[in-house]
């Protein structure tokens, strides 16, 4: 199909391009009609047609020009712009699409656009940088006061586990909305402050997306070996190097060559103990629908067992109150397994009495390949237990 | 059980796998031998489907497989996103079935598995009424976290067992690149420190 553009110069021609108008069986779309002598007619015709116009207009002496030689490569090109742009640039955190899995370059931009929409509630922080030189962003939700006691979130750290992030983007928004209806969490931030770290290994991040789907380590690379990659949630300084993680480095594992090797993990460190003043830590991940604190490395219960195996019920409870998910909930060395060098193990150690871990949905039948449909509610249930957390964290200031 | 191993009472319901109803209850025991030997299980289930809807189903499912022109292929299911072509989840049901199998002689007291993936799978055409597929299936193995790709052949007819060959790569310090099967060493000569009981 053809865009032709004649501009005629007389009566004569303006007369045979109105001829044209009449002849039905064309098909021509005119996509500027013939309005006077010197002004632009523009006709879309169909391939069959092609032929007979130009004839007609030739044999009349009526001179053309092709404007558009193919209509149908332009249409293509523009579908495919669209469906770029669309995945590139929603307009504002209100037309993003929090139904959807997306790229890490989709959810740094959903950053900045939450940042930009609540100037004063929302900020972003870089704590550190990746291996691959991957900036490692915090977004801080706070109401003022300096250095308030503090509640901290982070997902994605199994980079695969690829419920968690998406459930982060949603848990972000909903901090946002509860502050701006002045419900929910926003009688928290009253008087604490949020770290959500969304994308905590941005190098795994990539590399599900380009490579390889279920990869789950950060993507550092060690001397002596092919391997690549440290599991970042056995690279904390806690029982670290002891049962429940492996030495080699093809392992996944691998708690790295030693504790907090890992830029994603040393910087979450530098960041808790300069803050000093964090209440009450969570780091997410999926699957097995878990909601489980220290410790994982020792048998040794936690001073504070009972307080947080009560908490914990509590939440579970919230939890399975909205869709009727089913979680299990204790220690991690009775629940799942022993697991050392773990992040909520050292953070507890170091005084954050209310660690948790989450395992979101499922139970293993997609696993990590949640079909996105299913991340709001995940996201929805999760929050109801979080914030049994955050409110007993505020109400139980130590 | 001192001098004879680890025994465990299991009481379980079951469910059907696509519509979630309930499909009865089982008790078992399973001991574990102290020597590294396969376990003993005993089991005894009451089934709440009717089977000849069982029958029926297993037909159905069956002549969708059976009366293709082309052998039936696919990747990546479920895809990275969770989704699975409406036209592949048969296939999908017969490698979630054909897979327990291979679980099932893999996990010992401490170490499980789930299905995490169906890296690819193709149909082989055969004369007689059984069908015939080749699949990789990407296990996903508890505690290690490792993930295991396993070569499946599957036969079968309805009214018969499930027929399923299986390889699954071994464990070892192969370069990770994109195909996905995740591999990563276990064990090195020396005792490996985090045994991940």
């Amino acid at each position: 199909h053809q865009v032709l553009r004649i501009v005629p110069q007389s009566d004569e021609e303006l007369q045979k391009v109105q001829e044209l108008q009449g002849l039905e069986h064309l098909q021509l779309d005119f996509w500027l009609g013939p309005r006077g002598l010197g002004l632009p007619v523009d006709i879309h015709v169909p391939f069959p047609s092609l032929q007979a116009v130009k004839a007609h207009l030739e044999a009349a002496g009526v001179s053309y020009s092709i404007m558009i030689e193919d209509v149908q490569a332009l249409l293509d090109e523009e579908q495919m712009e669209m469906l770029r742009s669309t995945r590139q640039l929603p307009l504002n955190t209100n037309t993003f699409n929090y139904e959807a899995y997306h790229t890490i370059n989709e959810i740094y931009n959903f950053m900045d656009m939450l940042v930009a929409e609540n100037p004063n509630l929302v900020s972003k922080l870089e704590i550190g940088r990746s291996t691959e030189n991957r900036p490692l962003y915090v977004l801080k939700f706070s109401t003022g006061g300096t250095n308030r006691p503090a509640i901290w979130i982070d997902t994605g750290i199994h980079s695969r586990e690829w419920v968690t992030q998406a459930s982060g983007v949603w848990f972000a928004k909903k901090i946002v909305q509860d502050h701006a209806n002045n419900e929910g969490v926003a009688s928290i931030l009253e008087t604490m402050d949020i770290f959500l770290e969304i994308v905590t290994n941005p190098d795994g991040f990539a590399f599900t997306q380009t490579t390889n789907r279920l990869w789950r380590k950060t993507r550092s690379k060690h001397s002596g070996s092919i391997c690549v990659g440290v599991d970042p949630n056995r690279n904390w300084d806690a029982g670290f190097g002891e049962a429940g993680a492996s030495s080699s480095p093809c392992s996944e594992t691998y708690h790295g060559p030693y504790a907090n090797s890992e830029p994603e993990v040393k910087s979450i460190v530098d960041f808790v103990k300069s803050h000093g003043n964090i209440k009450a830590f969570v780091s997410i991940h999926s699957y097995s629908q878990l909601l489980l604190y220290p410790y994982g490395y020792t048998y040794t219960a936690v001073p504070d067992q009972q307080e947080l195996h009560e908490v914990s019920a509590k939440a579970v409870a919230a939890l399975s109150s909205l869709y009727g998910t089913q979680y299990k909930y204790g220690s991690i060395i009775t629940t799942i397994y022993r697991a050392s060098g773990g992040t909520i193990d050292w953070t507890y150690n170091q005084g954050i009495k209310y660690s948790f871990t989450f395992e979101l949905r499922d139970t293993g039948r997609y696993g990590f390949l949640l079909p996105a449909k299913q991340i709001i509610p995940t996201a929805e249930e999760t929050w109801l237990a979080l914030k049994v957390i955050m409110e007993h964290t505020r109400d139980n200031l130590y | 059980i001192p001098e004879s191993g680890h025994k465990y009472y299991l009481h379980f319901s079951t469910e059907d796998y696509r519509t979630g109803e309930d499909a009865g209850n089982c008790l078992a025991t399973v001991l574990y031998p102290k020597k590294k030997s396969p376990p003993v299980v005993s089991i005894k289930c009451s089934h709440t489907k009717d089977q000849k809807e069982i029958q029926e189903e297993d037909n159905r499912l069956y002549q969708k497989m059976k009366h293709q022109n082309k052998p039936i292929t696919g990747n990546n299911i479920p895809d990275s996103y969770g989704s699975i072509e409406l036209a592949l989840e048969p296939v999908w049901a017969l490698a979630v079935a054909g897979s327990s199998s291979i679980m099932w002689q893999k996990s010992t007291e401490t170490l499980g598995y789930f299905l995490a993936q169906v890296k690819s799978v193709r149909q082989w055409i055969r004369k007689d009424d059984f069908i015939e597929f080749d699949y990789t299936v990407l296990l996903h193995e508890i505690p290690t976290q490792e993930i295991i790709s396993c070569h499946m052949r599957l036969t079968w007819l309805p009214g018969h067992p499930l027929k399923v060959k299986h390889f699954c790569a071994a464990q070892s310090h192969a370069l990770d690149e994109g195909s996905g099967a995740e591999s990563g060493s276990a064990a090195g000569p020396a005792a490996e420190k985090g045994a991940n009981f």
